[in-house]
């Protein structure tokens, strides 16, 4: 509310501004011949009247831009005060509800126009009382939970207070519970609400559906084209893709604070908790009661409880009262049995004891049964089979009864516990509907925030060997080493498979040599100049790369040889989501220091490669510009160092795979360039590279990085076998 | 002076009014009672009397809701739990019958018989069928296939109809569901009903043409759309928004697109579908091509809409807004377009590319609701292998089977179990059993031929009693398989190849550079594997198999290459002499005529050549270097 009335101020400033400047403008214009002391005097007066006349008009506006505090911007009124609409008894009725409507045919999307935020807007009709022609009121006002539903969308990021902009519309006309509505008017006051033009985009919210005697699976109230929310639909009333199913909310989550239990053997294995069921069921739980023992509870309502208990809270069995819900949480599974109506407050107090529901009601849609897989969380058994439910569930293991637990707690958590999150899920997938492209993914809707932490999703998970034709592209990093830099073009445009030379020319201060002067190679050679003289240069995704597999190459390493690069490159396509390098490192646990440490020792174990030379798919350099977690591009640009490290544990982060180390090379450093400081820049570059893993771990959360004891080579390295016979004969040493 | 002073008067005066209304009017307006402003804005109103108000359900109503006997489904329609009869499925499993057809049929309907005849629930009695398939004919219009007989009101039956022109609803459905290719959704009876996909004529029986994607992300030069168009080419268009690619009235400026003839596949990012169900042909050719579907309001079903999750293989819009699905297209992230295109192909391998996939895959999902709360989890349908190779039999829990290890970053854990297999009856083979046993990964020992049940580890080493191996090479070779449980890890290879001469595939022991097999032999792999052949090959191929021993080291190889998609893994051993031919065929390192033929038979009977290549061996990481023996942990593997 406070940020509408600040935006009001801001307008309110700017009238006056801009007429003071308009005035200024025209001044000299209305008063041109007067004596400047008079006219000083004329202007200031003018201004004054005006600027009092600004005051007068803006006069309505004032106690809203003044007081922000929201005693002014909340409108406290109790509902009994709310305007009154008379009904004409011929007033116009809707037509029934159409049962082939879909988004597409009766869905005005238009409505809804672009949004480059993909949400939709809704806005909510004002309340009103609505009474016939002899002043009996239509039906109740509005109940608790529909206004806790529609402040919900109020306060969601959904909602539009402009009529002419919304998509969706939610009239406050409340039909949750049918029993509480005469129909035909209900009806009457929906079709005279402002826009309900066949009630296009028009969304009523119903919980408990039908009346007696014949108990309709969905709202009685004439609708026409009008979208329904509602609880207890069965496959016969509800229109696939276009009506939504929701939870009959139960009063008792708010009411009953429940500790949460976890999963696991509970005392009872099936419970059935509804008082009222029909006979012929009773008889059939009672069957299962009789043939299973102890394992299988009935019960049924108190009838002999003293005054003053809430009998909705009790439930009894022969004379042994049990506490409801607190009962369900002793229950591996609970029946979920169809009364009168499809949807049963039950199952939400059966989900939120963590008891695996049983539905028995046949043709039921469970609730948001268009985006929640009920699979993983509940049974579903036949009405004629509930003789043998018993065995249906004795047949599932132990394991996926846990999981199953698990799951309907979670979706009593995301989706049952409160109006605010059946109207929110339930706005979303009508969202999901309008812009698909922007829809939650199965796995969003489903898995449980803990799984979703836990799981790694790799980005490139069909199997597929990318055919050895496409080749690959090098990227040479370099500043200022020329000589070097020609030296690794020469040597690395002799691998078969390169299909294309890319130089980035690091170096602001100095130009690149010119073209006459580079290396004639057989392959296209492209130079890329960059802005800043940064690390990361060396992975950004740039359009000059038009092959999948990348090789990253310092200029300095000259020591790989023709086969070693070619067969990293074979490699590469066997594991194209992984990192291919040349030597390994390794990180281990420091328990002295209680902290990760790096190590180039030549170890039997590898969990890192350096991208001094390393194939890997281009994709990785998208990944690492603009999803790197955290601060860990600016860390490596700062610190120069720790580029190919960052880069590991990326790939390792979103593949949850190892690197590939092929061939036996251990380091780069040639034998004839001798370190200058040897051992003391060593010794310093350690410590960096471990600060390096410990941060990068501590960003990520966790340690990515696998270790392996494998490296690969070809087939026949070092084989007892003629070496011209050998496709990769060169392989290099350590 | 006078009129100095005057004018001074009035510009108090105004001042002071001024001042009036800006200090003293907002006092006295804040004094008055708050009246709502009528049209400011201010969402739902927070009632004074919120808590008054009453709820929706009075208590007791809820839960006391009238009871209401058991009701007979209504309007003849039919679902799940109403019309279909699955006790006899429970006791004996699926069992398929398919209803003899009279008369001339077609091709296409002849690939459907031999499939549905090929699934493993197949049964030649219509007593013991808890399914009864009745395959609707192609007859002149108007006229409709025969009730068959024992059709016992539709009841377990399940109607097939695979043409988009249906026979006209005169007949009479009674309780028979319907697999009816692209169904209009007005008809479809979701959870009851089965959406086939709109198959061409020449459809492969089984095997199929493999996906067109060759590369995991697009190619930078590819053009974002093509458009199905409807003499059934496509054409690729630009993306500018003013053009409206898809509409033929606008005949502005296309900017630069080509028109390629029927029958080739789209070469572009996204391929934009008209929701008319003629274009549903469409539909399988964007898959196949591995260019990411967009559907502008199908009024057809997706093909196995059950089971599969289409929103993460392609995109279903409202053709109404066409510069919006544009717009979204083009700003898609990178992400998503990878993972969607990467799912076309595997759910086109899955699922579509032959006839046999189509038929098993409809029989799975009646299998699974038959199953219940044992079915296929959503991630085994929509996720590599598929569910035609994920067998929930198996095991309903996900870590069980080889495939998700590497998906979810973990790696399998326990040990393993060694699996000798001796020929014919003699000395056991101790020396073996010694170095098998020696490891301190193994778990047990056995030496019968495929026990299922006595396996209790994941791993297998599969052995045969003439085999030598090393502790060493073993335990090296476990820990490999550790980072690799969907796939074989052994230590002797074979090779196959096309014979030019020959006119078919041979396979060679002869060392190479490459290889595509390893010998059960030696090797490792994964218990379900066991399963899968067991219950999913053809039981042609698992008769050739038992009659020619090296057969079922070619089978196993073709078996897990066809699920994996990949090669095996080779890791070193030590024993250079060893003959990589299996001693049960005696003679030189070729293999004899009849072990020749075997290859290709398995080749038709796959329907193609599942083998793939591989150039690498993995080593120890520090495998024969010039470095103190002391170093390294797999010394004894580099003794000569």
């Amino acid at each position: 509310m406070g940020q509408v009335y600040l935006e009001r101020e801001e307008e309110a400033a700017c009238v006056i501004m801009c007429a003071s400047v308009k005035y200024n403008i025209r001044g000299p214009a209305l008063i041109p011949r007067m004596k400047s002391k008079h006219r000083i005097y004329y202007i200031t007066l003018f201004s004054i009247v005006l600027l009092g006349l600004i005051a007068t008009g803006m006069f309505q506006f004032w106690p809203h831009s003044i007081e922000s505090s929201s005693d002014w911007s909340v409108e406290k009124r109790s509902v009994r005060d709310v305007p009154v609409v008379r009904l004409p008894a011929d007033s116009p009725i809707p037509e029934r509800g159409d049962l082939s409507c879909r988004m597409h045919t009766c869905f005005d999307v238009y409505r809804c126009g672009f949004n480059p935020k993909n949400k939709i807007k809704v806005y909510i009709y004002s309340l009103k009382k609505y009474v016939d022609d002899f002043g009996v009121p239509v039906s109740n006002t509005i109940s608790r939970e529909y206004n806790e539903l529609l402040t919900a969308i109020s306060d969601s990021d959904y909602y539009t207070d402009d009529i002419s902009r919304a998509c969706l519309f939610v009239p406050s006309i409340d039909v949750l519970n049918q029993n509480t509505l005469r129909i035909k008017e209900t009806a009457q006051a929906l079709a005279q609400l402002s826009r309900w033009d066949r009630g296009t985009n028009h969304l009523l919210f119903n919980m408990l559906p039908g009346g007696p005697p014949d108990y309709n699976t969905a709202l009685d109230v004439p609708r026409d084209r009008a979208l329904l929310a509602g609880g207890g639909f069965s496959t016969w009333t509800y229109r696939q893709g276009y009506d939504v199913s929701i939870p009959v909310y139960s009063p008792l989550s708010a009411e009953v604070e429940l500790p949460e239990k976890g999963p696991g053997p509970r005392r009872y294995f099936l419970l059935s908790s509804q008082p009222a069921v029909h006979p012929e069921y009773r008889e059939d739980l009672e069957a299962l009661q009789a043939r299973h023992g102890e394992a299988v509870l009935v019960l049924d309502k108190c009838t002999n409880l003293s005054e003053g208990v809430l009998s909705v809270r009790r439930r009894c069995h022969k004379h042994q009262v049990f506490d409801y819900p607190q009962v369900l949480q002793e229950a591996t599974f609970c029946v979920v049995l169809r009364g009168a109506r499809l949807g049963q407050a039950v199952l939400s107090d059966v989900l939120r004891a963590g008891c695996v529901p049983v539905v028995i009601a046949d043709s039921y849609v469970l609730p948001f049964s268009e985006v929640l897989d009920w699979k993983r969380a509940s049974v579903v058994v036949p009405e004629e089979k509930m003789s043998e439910a018993y065995s249906i569930l004795q047949s599932i293991p132990q394991r996926q009864i846990e999981e199953m637990q698990r799951q309907a707690r979670w979706f009593w958590e995301a989706y049952f516990q409160s109006i605010k999150a059946i109207a929110l899920a339930t706005l979303q997938i009508i969202n999901d509907r309008i812009y698909p492209y922007a829809a939650l993914s199965y796995e969003e809707w489903n898995d449980p925030p803990t799984v979703k932490r836990g799981s790694v999703s790799n980005p490139l998970f069909l199997p597929l060997i990318p055919p050895q034709s496409q080749g690959f592209t090098a990227i040479v990093l370099t500043y200022d080493r020329v000589e070097s830099l020609f030296r690794v073009i020469t040597e690395v445009s002799k691998v078969p498979s390169l299909s294309k030379l890319l130089v980035v020319w690091n170096n602001q201060n100095k130009n690149p040599p010119e073209d006459s002067l580079w290396p004639k190679i057989r392959v296209p050679l492209k130079v890329v100049r960059t802005a800043e003289n940064k690390l990361s240069n060396r992975f950004f995704p740039y359009d000059e790369i038009e092959t999948e597999a990348v090789l990253a190459i310092d200029d300095d390493i000259i020591m790989l040889t023709s086969d070693e690069l070619q067969f990293g490159y074979e490699v590469w396509r066997e594991f194209p989501d992984r990192l291919v390098g040349y030597p390994g490192r390794l990180h281990l646990w420091d328990h002295e220091m209680n902290k990760w440490k790096y190590e180039s020792e030549w170890t039997n174990e590898v969990s890192m490669v350096l991208t001094g030379a390393a194939f890997y798919h281009k994709y990785f350099n998208y990944l690492y510009t603009y999803k790197m977690p955290g601060d860990i591009k600016n860390w490596v640009d700062a610190h120069m160092n720790c580029e190919d490290i960052a880069m590991n544990f990326l790939v390792a982060n979103v593949t949850g795979k190892a690197v590939i180390k092929v061939t036996p090379r251990k380091k780069f450093k040639c034998p004839e360039c001798t370190a200058i400081d040897g051992l003391s820049l060593d010794q310093t570059h350690m410590v960096e590279r471990s600060e390096c893993i410990n941060k990068f771990a501590s960003v990520f959360g966790t340690m990515p990085l696998k270790v392996v004891e494998h490296r690969a080579d070809p087939v026949l390295y070092k084989d007892d076998f003629p070496e011209k016979l050998k496709s990769f004969p060169n392989i290099g040493s350590l | 002076m006078q009129s100095w002073r005057g004018k001074s008067l009035w510009l108090a005066l105004s001042a002071s009014w001024l001042l009036i209304l800006l200090r003293v009017f907002p006092l006295l307006r804040l004094a008055v009672p708050a009246r709502p402003w009528a049209s400011a804005p201010q969402g739902w109103p927070r009632w004074l009397d919120t808590e008054l108000l009453p709820s929706f359900s009075q208590p007791g109503e809820l839960p006391e809701d009238a009871p209401q006997p058991p009701q007979a489904p209504r309007g003849g329609g039919c679902d799940w739990g109403a019309c279909f009869d699955a006790s006899k499925c429970r006791t004996g499993g699926l069992k398929v019958f398919v209803h003899p057809v009279a008369g001339p049929i077609s091709a296409s309907h002849r690939k459907i018989l031999a499939s549905i005849e090929s699934s493993r629930y197949h049964t030649a009695s219509p007593e013991e069928a808890c399914l009864l398939l009745f395959l609707s004919l192609e007859v002149p219009a108007g006229e409709c296939s025969p009730v068959p007989q024992q059709w016992n009101g539709g009841r377990n039956h399940l109607v097939l109809d695979l043409h988009p022109a249906p026979c006209p609803q005169t007949f009479q459905l009674g309780r028979a569901m319907v697999a009816k290719a692209s169904p209009t959704v007005d008809t479809f009876r979701p959870g009851f009903d089965v959406a086939l996909p709109l198959l061409p004529e020449a459809h492969p029986l089984r095997g199929g043409a493999p996906g067109q994607l060759r590369q995991h992300s697009p190619h930078p030069g590819v053009p974002l759309l093509a458009l199905a168009e409807e003499r059934g080419g496509w054409r690729t268009a630009g993306t500018d928004p003013s053009t409206c690619p898809w509409d033929g009235r606008c005949e502005q400026d296309r900017g630069p697109e080509q028109t390629h003839p029927g029958g080739t596949l789209p070469n572009a990012t996204f391929c934009l579908i008209p929701g008319h169900r003629p274009d549903a042909l469409h539909f399988l050719q964007a898959l196949q091509a591995g260019c990411i579907p967009v559907l502008l309001s199908p009024r057809w079903e997706l093909p196995f809409s059950e089971v599969i999750d289409w929103t993460k293989a392609a995109i279903v819009a409202d053709e109404r807004l066409p510069f919006q699905v544009l717009a979204a297209l083009q700003e898609m992230p990178l992400t998503r377009v990878l993972a969607l295109r990467q799912q076309t192909q595997f759910l086109w391998d899955a699922y579509f590319s032959s006839v046999e996939k189509v038929m098993h895959t409809t029989l799975e999902i009646i299998q699974d609701r038959i199953f219940g709360a044992s079915a296929h989890a959503s991630l085994l349908w929509n996720s590599p292998p598929g569910a035609l190779l994920a067998l929930p039999t198996f095991s309903t829990s996900l870590s069980d089977f080889p495939f998700y290890h590497l998906q979810w970053g973990s790696r399998p854990v326990g040990r393993f179990s060694a699996l000798i297999w001796v020929g014919a009856p003699g000395q056991p083979p101790l020396k073996l059993i010694q170095a098998v046993a020696g490891s301190q990964n193994c778990a047990q020992v056995s030496d019968r031929f495929f026990p299922h049940r006595a396996i209790s580890t994941d791993a297998i080493l599969s052995l045969d009693a003439h085999s030598s191996v090393t502790t060493s090479e073993v335990d090296f070779a476990f820990l490999v398989w550790q980072s690799f449980p969907e796939r074989m890890v052994g230590f002797l290879t074979w090779n196959h190849f096309w014979d030019e001469a020959q006119g078919g595939w041979g396979y060679t022991a002869e060392r190479a550079n490459e290889f595509s097999m390893v010998l059960t032999s030696a090797a490792f792999y994964h218990r379900y594997y066991h399963t899968l052949f067991t219950h999913s090959l053809p039981k042609a191929l698992r008769t050739l198999a038992d009659e020619t021993p090296t057969c079922v080291d070619i089978l196993m190889n073709f078996l897990v290459a066809a699920v994996t998609k990949l090669p095996p893994i080779k890791v070193p051993y030590g024993k250079q002499h060893f003959e990589a031919t299996p001693p049960l065929v005696p003679g030189g390192p070729e293999p004899q005529p009849t072990a020749r033929d075997c290859i290709n038979q398995m080749a038709a009977g796959f329907g193609y050549m599942p083998l793939v290549s591989s150039r690498l061996r993995l080593d120890p990481v520090l495998f024969k270097d010039p470095v103190s023996v002391l170093r390294k942990k797999y010394r004894s593997l580099e003794k000569p």
